[in-house]
C-alpha cells in the first residue's frame, strides 16, 4: 500500500517538472538559458486558477496559464535574445517581477477571501484494464490528462529535437551558432521562439500546481519547483529522456520524504532526500566533461562585425 | 570557455564601468522613477491613486524615528547580500547563492549563541559574528572551489546549493536546534548578550548597520588597494589578458566567492543577533535576490550598493506601512523592485547603445587614418 | 570580354571603406564557367573583405555583383547561396557535436529536392563522395574527424545545395600536403563539370599548380590579371608585394653580441591541432633585432606565443643567456627578462577598463604591493616617468586605458614590455593599426632597445616593417623557416617568393 502510494505521486508530482524541464531543454539547447521559469511557474498558477475560476473550464485556465508564460517569455525573449542583455539578471528581475503580478493580481480579482477559493481540479482518469495492474496500475494508470500529456510529451520531444529538421536547427543554434547563420537561419528568431515555446510549456506546468491538483491559489505554492525543473534540464544531460529520469529520481524522492515523514520512520533526515536533487545537480555539474553542455549557452550571439 | 565571451557585453560594461557617475546616478534615478511608476499604474487597477499611495509610502517611511531607524535596520542585511553579488562580480562571477550563506550564517550564529550563552556579551558577538562570516565564507568558498578545480558552473552551483542551504537550514531548526517547547521549526530565543546593541533605543536600528557599512568599506578597500583586488579586477574585465599576465585565476575565485559568502554569512548575523533574536525557519526568503537588483542598481560599486540598499529599505518599511494601512497588497513591493530592476537592465542596453553611437561620431570625426 | 554565355561571376568597381581603411578600392573580377580562378595578395590585400561581399556578409560601399550575366543583390547567406555560390571559410562553420550528415543537412532549403533525413542524405552524400573523391563517413562526429574531412565536410554541405560558384577562402592553410593534394583533384573534377571556382591564397605554388587565370590584388586594389602559362612566379610575387623597395632606416652595423634567445627544433601545435611551428630554429643575439617577415598563419604567432610561455611546447628547446626559459608560465618568462608585445593588444595585452597607471604594472604585480597592499605611490611613480619616456597621452596615469587612442594604448603596452624586456623582446605585429606617427614611434623605441644592447625578436606580416627595422630578416612559410638573410643581403623578390611558400634562390 505504501508502495503504491508513493509511485503514484512520484508520478503525479513530477507531471509541472516534466513539462517544464522539456521546455527548457529545448530553449537550451538553442543557447539560451530561461531564468524566467521560476516567476512563470507562479504566474502559470495564478493565470490557469483565474482562468478556470471565471471560466469555470479547466481548459480554459490552462490555455490562460501558456498564454500568461508567452507574456513573461516574450519580454524574456525581446532582452536577452535581441537586446543582448544578461540572462542571468534578467531572469532575476522577471522572477521576482512575475510572482509579484501573480499575487497581486490575486488579490486584485478576488480581494481577501476568507476561505480559500477553489476550483474542482483535473480528474484521475482511469485507463481500463491497465490501471487494474497490482501496484503499477494505480500509479502510472490512475492519474489525470496532464500527466499522462506531460509524459508522453518526453518521448514526443526526444523525437522532434534529434529525429526532425527543426530539432536539428535547435541543437546546431545552441552548438554553433556561426553554422547556422551561416546556412541562413537567423540565430535569434530561432532563439526567441524557443523561449516563446518553452514559456509556455512552464506555464502549463505552474498551472498543474494550482488548478491540475490543488484546485486553488496560494502565494507559495511554487517554492523553487521551477528551479528544479531547471536542474532537471541539466541532469538530464540536455536530453527530454534524460529529464524523464531525472523527474523520476527527484519525484520519488519527494514522494519518499513525505511518506517517511507521514510513517514515522526516521533512516535519514528528511530534509537530506529534499536536498538530494540539488545535491544530485552539483555532483553532476562537477563532472560536467561527460556532459554535452551547448556550447553557446548563456552567450548572446553577435555577428562579427569589423 | 564560453564565459571569454562575457567580456563584451554591454551589462559588464554598464555594471562596472560607469561613463561616469553623473551619468550612473541619472540613469538610477530614471530606472527608480519609471519602477515607481509602472507599479502606479496596476495600483489604479485597484482603484488607488499611484500619487497618494506613494505619498503616503514616502510619509509613512519618514513618519517618525522609528520608522526611519527602521530603514537602517532594513538596509543592513541588503547591503551585505548585495556586497555579495557585486563582488564577485567585479571578478566576473556569479554569486547566485547569497541567500544559502544567509541562512548557513544565521543558524551557524544562532548556534554559537545558544551553545554559549553563559559568555559575556563582548566575547560572545564577535563570536557569532566570525561564526557566522566563516560559514557564509565557506559555504560559498565552495562553490568557488568547484569552479577552479572542475571548472564547474559557478552559477548552477551557487543556486543548487542555496537550496542545500535552505534544507541543511531547516534540519537544524527542526531537529537540533528546535525551541525547547517544539511546538514550532524554529529556534528558541537567544540569550541576551548575543544581541546587538540597539543604537537608538527603542528602534531597531542597531549598530550592525555600521559593521554593515564597515563591510562595503572592506569591499571598497579590497577591492581598490589590494593586491587581490587587482587581480580580481583584471580576471573579471578581461580574463585572457589576466591569463597572459601570469594571474592565477583559480587562487582568485576561491578568494572571491569566500570574501563574497562571509558578506552574505554577515548579514544572517545580523538579522539573527540584530533583529530577530532567533532562528525561523525560512525566515526573509528574499533577501539574496534583492540583494542582485540593489548590486545591479548600485553598479556594482560598494558605495552604490549602500545607497540602493537604502532606498529598498525605505521602500520595504513605507511599502509594508501602506500595505497594512491599506488595500493595497504588499505584493506591490515586489513589483515595484521588479520593475526597477528590468529599467536598469534596460538603461544598460540604452548606455551600450549611446556609448557607440558616440565611438562612431568620433571615429567618423577623426577622419581616416592615413 | 568574355560573352555572357560563359560568365559565371562578375564584379565590378567594387568598393568597401571600413572606418579607416580602405578595404576595396574599385575592384573588377570575372570569373567564367568551367575556370578556378585565383585571387592572390598578402595579407590586408582585400582578398577576404571581397569574397565577404560575394557571399553577403558585407554590403558594398559602391560596384556591382553580377551572377550568369544578371546583376544581383546579396543581402546575406541565404541569397548567396540561392544564387548557386557557396563558400568554405578558412574557419569552419561545422557544429562539431553533430555527425557529418546532420550538418550538411541543416538549413536545407526544404524545395532543393534533396532528402533531409539521415538514411537518404547518406546515399546522396556517397554518391556525390564518390564522384568528386570526397569520401567521409555521413555518420562520423565532426568533432572526430581531421582537419581534411573536415573541410570535405564543407564542400559537400555546398555540393549538397548544388552550388555551381565555390569560394574557398586560402583552404590549404591548415591541410598537410597529402590533403591538399586530394582537394586540387576535387577542384579539378568540379571545373571539368563546368563549374566556376574562386580560390584565394598567398601561396604561389598553388596558384601555378591549380589556377585557370590569376587576379593580383594589393592594397585593395587590382595589381594585375594574368592567364596562367603567361606569367611567371617571380612577376607574381613581384606583384604581390609591390615593387617598390621600403626605404631603409639608420644603417647601424653593430658587432653582433653574445646569444641572447637561442630556439632549437621548437614544435608547437596551433589551435586546430596540427604542427603549427615545425622544427624552427635561430638565436637572436644582443644588439640585434631578428625580424620575421611572413604571410599571418604561418606560425608565427604561434612561435612567439611559445618563446612567451603561452602556447605548449611540444618539441624543442629555448635558452635564454644559456638557461633554458621556464615553459607554460608567463609570469616566469616575463620575470626572466623576456618583454612580450601581443598581436592582439585589446585581447591579451590590456585590461582596456583599468587604468593606464594599473596597466602598467599588470605584469608585474608582485613588485608594487607589500604585505598584500598595492604600493600607489610607487605605481604613480612608475607610471608617471613610462608616461614621460613614451610620450603617452594623454599624461594622466589615472585615465582609463580604453579611453586613450589605440596608438597610445599600444604605447602603453610597449613601454610595460620593453621596460621589463631586460634581456629580450618579442614583438608581434607592433604597429598594427597605428597611424604614421604612432607607428614610427613604436620602431624608435623598439630600435633603442636594441642599440642598448638587447635582443628584438619582430614578426610581422608587413614586409616593409620587418626589411626596414630588422638586422636579420627570416622568412617563415608553413610552419618552417624558409630562408634567413642579413638585411643587406635581403632581396624583396626572393623574400616574396620565400613568403609564398617557394624555395627561392638568394641573389
Amino acid at each position: 500500500m505504501i508502495l503504491e502510494g508513493l509511485l503514484a505521486r512520484a508520478v503525479q508530482m513530477s507531471t509541472p517538472l516534466l513539462l517544464g524541464a522539456l521546455g527548457e531543454v529545448m530553449v537550451e539547447r538553442t543557447g539560451v538559458m530561461n531564468m524566467a521559469i521560476e516567476g512563470i511557474f507562479l504566474l502559470g498558477a495564478w493565470a490557469g486558477f483565474t482562468g478556470a475560476y471565471i471560466t469555470g473550464s479547466l481548459s480554459a485556465g490552462f490555455l490562460c496559464a501558456m498564454a500568461a508564460g508567452v507574456v513573461v517569455g516574450v519580454l524574456y525573449g525581446w532582452i536577452t535574445v535581441f537586446l543582448k542583455q544578461h540572462q542571468i539578471v534578467t531572469g532575476v528581475a522577471l522572477n521576482i517581477l512575475a510572482a509579484g503580478i501573480g499575487i497581486f493580481f490575486y488579490r486584485v480579482l478576488f480581494g481577501v477571501p476568507l476561505l480559500p477559493l477553489t476550483v474542482e481540479p483535473l480528474r484521475p482518469l482511469a485507463v481500463p484494464f491497465l490501471s487494474a495492474i497490482p501496484v503499477l496500475g494505480p500509479a502510472l494508470f490512475r492519474q489525470n490528462i496532464l500527466t499522462y500529456l506531460a509524459w508522453g510529451a518526453m518521448p514526443l520531444g526526444w523525437w522532434v529535437l534529434f529525429r526532425t529538421r527543426a530539432g536539428l536547427v535547435l541543437r546546431s543554434t545552441g552548438a554553433n551558432p556561426e553554422a547556422v547563420d551561416a546556412a541562413g537561419i537567423s540565430v535569434e528568431r530561432v532563439r526567441f521562439g524557443a523561449v516563446l515555446a518553452a514559456s509556455a510549456l512552464s506555464g502549463l506546468a505552474g498551472a498543474f500546481y494550482s488548478i491540475g491538483y490543488l484546485g486553488l491559489f496560494s502565494n507559495d505554492m511554487i517554492g523553487g519547483r521551477g528551479w528544479i525543473a531547471f536542474a532537471l534540464c541539466f541532469l538530464g544531460n540536455w536530453n527530454p529522456l534524460g529529464a524523464l529520469l531525472g523527474a523520476v529520481v527527484f519525484g520519488i524522492a519527494d514522494a519518499a520524504a513525505i511518506t517517511l515523514q507521514t510513517s514515522g520512520i526516521r533512516m535519514v533526515p528528511n530534509e537530506f532526500l529534499i536536498a538530494l536533487p540539488y545535491i544530485l545537480t552539483i555532483a553532476a555539474t562537477l563532472a560536467r566533461k561527460r556532459f554535452n553542455v551547448p556550447a553557446s549557452l548563456g552567450t548572446a550571439y553577435t555577428k562579427e562585425e569589423k | 570557455m564560453t564565459a571569454e565571451k562575457h567580456g563584451g557585453n554591454s551589462l559588464s560594461e554598464s555594471l562596472t564601468d560607469p561613463d561616469g557617475i553623473l551619468s550612473s546616478l541619472f540613469f538610477s534615478s530614471l530606472s527608480v522613477f519609471l519602477g515607481l511608476a509602472s507599479a502606479g499604474v496596476l495600483m489604479l487597477f485597484l482603484g488607488h491613486s499611484p500619487a497618494a499611495v506613494y505619498r503616503d509610502l514616502f510619509s509613512f517611511a519618514f513618519r517618525d524615528v522609528y520608522n526611519i531607524a527602521d530603514i537602517f535596520a532594513k538596509a543592513a542585511p541588503l547591503i551585505l547580500t548585495g556586497l555579495a553579488f557585486a563582488f564577485a562580480f567585479r571578478a566576473g562571477l556569479f554569486n547566485i547563492g547569497a541567500q544559502g550563506q544567509f541562512y548557513l550564517g544565521a543558524v551557524t550564529s544562532a548556534a554559537c549563541a545558544l551553545s554559549f550563552p553563559f559568555l559575556p556579551s563582548w566575547l560572545l558577538l564577535p563570536l557569532c559574528a566570525a561564526a557566522s562570516m566563516a560559514a557564509g565564507g565557506l559555504w560559498g568558498g565552495m562553490t568557488g572551489y568547484f569552479k577552479a578545480r572542475f571548472n564547474a558552473n559557478e552559477f548552477l552551483v551557487s543556486m543548487m546549493s542555496t537550496y542545500v542551504a535552505v534544507a541543511i537550514m531547516d534540519f537544524l531548526v527542526r531537529s537540533p536546534l528546535r525551541e525547547a517547547k517544539g511546538e514550532y521549526p524554529q529556534t528558541d530565543v537567544l540569550a541576551e548578550a548575543s544581541w546587538i546593541p540597539s543604537f537608538l533605543s527603542g528602534t531597531r536600528f542597531h549598530w550592525g548597520f555600521f559593521l554593515a557599512l564597515a563591510a562595503a568599506g572592506a569591499a571598497w578597500v579590497l577591492l581598490w588597494k589590494t593586491t587581490l583586488g587587482f587581480r580580481m579586477r583584471a580576471v573579471g574585465k578581461n580574463r585572457s589578458a589576466a591569463r597572459f599576465a601570469g594571474i592565477r585565476e583559480k587562487n582568485v575565485f576561491v578568494s572571491v566567492f569566500l570574501v563574497s559568502g562571509a558578506f552574505a554569512g554577515l548579514a544572517g548575523f545580523l538579522e539573527v543577533n540584530g533583529v530577530q533574536h532567533m532562528v525561523v525557519q525560512g525566515f526573509n526568503p528574499l533577501l539574496g535576490a534583492e540583494g542582485i537588483g540593489i548590486a545591479v542598481l548600485g553598479g556594482a560599486h560598494p558605495l552604490g550598493v549602500v545607497l540602493s540598499a537604502l532606498l529598498f529599505g525605505a521602500l520595504k518599511v513605507g511599502g509594508l506601512l501602506v500595505t497594512q494601512t491599506s488595500s493595497v497588497p504588499s505584493s506591490i513591493i515586489a513589483i515595484l523592485e521588479g520593475f526597477v530592476m528590468l529599467y536598469v537592465i534596460l538603461s544598460f542596453y540604452l548606455r551600450h547603445r549611446l556609448r557607440r553611437a558616440c565611438a562612431r561620431r568620433r571615429a567618423a570625426a577623426g577622419g581616416e587614418a592615413p | 570580354m568574355e560573352s555572357p554565355h560563359t560568365e559565371a561571376l562578375s564584379l565590378r568597381g567594387i568598393t568597401k571603406v571600413f572606418p579607416g581603411v580602405l578595404a576595396n578600392d574599385d575592384v573588377n573580377l570575372s570569373a567564367r564557367r568551367g575556370e578556378i580562378l585565383a585571387i592572390l595578395g598578402e595579407n590586408g590585400a582585400g582578398k577576404s573583405t571581397l569574397v565577404k561581399i560575394l557571399y553577403g556578409m558585407y554590403q558594398p560601399d559602391s560596384g556591382t555583383v553580377s551572377v550568369n550575366g544578371r546583376a544581383v543583390g546579396i543581402r546575406s547567406p541565404k541569397d548567396a547561396l540561392a544564387l548557386g555560390i557557396g563558400m568554405i571559410h578558412q574557419h569552419f562553420t561545422l557544429v562539431p557535436v553533430h555527425t557529418v550528415w546532420e550538418n550538411v543537412v541543416l538549413g536545407l532549403d526544404p524545395s532543393s529536392g534533396r532528402p533531409a533525413g539521415g538514411k537518404g542524405a547518406a546515399l546522396e552524400l556517397e554518391k556525390l563522395g564518390r564522384r568528386y573523391g570526397l569520401e567521409v563517413d555521413p555518420f562520423a562526429v565532426v568533432a572526430d574527424l581531421s582537419v581534411g574531412m573536415q573541410q570535405k565536410t564543407e564542400i559537400l554541405k555546398a555540393l549538397y545545395r548544388s552550388v555551381s560558384i565555390l569560394v574557398l577562402d586560402e583552404p590549404t592553410a591548415v591541410l598537410t600536403p597529402g590533403e591538399a593534394d586530394n582537394l586540387f583533384a576535387f577542384l579539378r573534377e568540379f571545373r571539368a563539370a563546368g563549374n566556376t571556382v574562386l580560390f584565394i591564397t598567398h601561396k604561389l605554388g598553388e596558384v601555378m599548380e591549380i589556377a585557370d587565370r590569376i587576379e593580383v590584388l594589393r592594397g585593395g586594389r587590382n595589381a594585375g590579371s594574368f592567364l596562367q602559362g603567361e606569367v611567371s612566379e617571380r612577376e607574381l610575387a613581384a606583384r604581390m608585394v609591390g615593387g617598390d623597395i621600403p626605404s631603409v632606416g639608420e644603417t647601424l652595423v653593430r658587432p653582433a653580441g653574445r646569444d641572447v634567445l637561442e630556439v632549437r627544433d621548437l614544435w608547437v601545435r596551433g589551435g586546430r591541432g596540427h604542427h603549427a611551428v615545425r622544427g624552427v630554429s635561430f638565436t637572436v643575439r644582443a644588439g640585434e633585432i631578428l625580424g620575421i617577415a611572413g604571410v599571418s598563419g604561418n606560425g608565427q604567432e604561434e612561435l612567439a606565443d611559445c618563446v612567451c610561455g603561452l602556447a605548449r611546447q611540444e618539441r624543442g628547446e629555448i635558452r635564454l643567456d644559456g638557461r633554458i626559459l621556464p615553459r607554460e608560465d608567463p609570469g616566469a618568462v616575463f620575470r626572466a627578462g623576456v618583454g612580450y608585445i601581443p598581436a592582439d593588444r585589446h585581447r591579451e595585452g590590456l585590461v582596456l577598463d583599468m587604468t593606464v597607471e594599473e596597466n602598467l604594472v599588470l605584469k608585474n604585480l608582485s613588485a608594487y604591493s607589500r604585505k598584500g597592499f598595492l604600493r600607489e605611490g610607487a605605481m604613480r611613480k612608475n607610471a608617471e616617468r613610462l608616461i614621460g619616456e613614451y610620450g603617452i597621452r594623454p599624461p594622466l596615469p589615472g585615465s582609463r586605458t580604453a579611453s586613450l587612442s589605440g596608438g597610445n594604448q599600444q604605447k602603453v603596452v610597449a613601454a610595460r614590455e620593453i621596460e621589463a624586456g631586460r634581456k629580450c623582446i618579442v614583438a608581434v605585429q607592433p604597429t598594427r593599426g597605428l597611424d604614421l606617427g604612432a607607428a614610427a614611434h613604436v620602431h624608435r623605441m623598439l630600435a633603442a632597445a636594441r642599440n642598448e644592447g638587447r635582443a628584438v625578436l619582430l614578426v610581422s606580416t608587413e614586409l616593409s616593417e620587418v626589411v626596414s627595422l630588422s638586422d636579420t630578416v627570416a622568412v617563415m612559410s608553413g610552419g618552417e623557416i624558409a630562408g634567413i638573410f642579413p638585411r643587406e643581403s635581403a632581396d624583396l623578390r626572393t623574400i616574396g617568393l620565400l613568403m609564398a611558400g617557394r624555395k627561392g634562390e638568394p641573389s
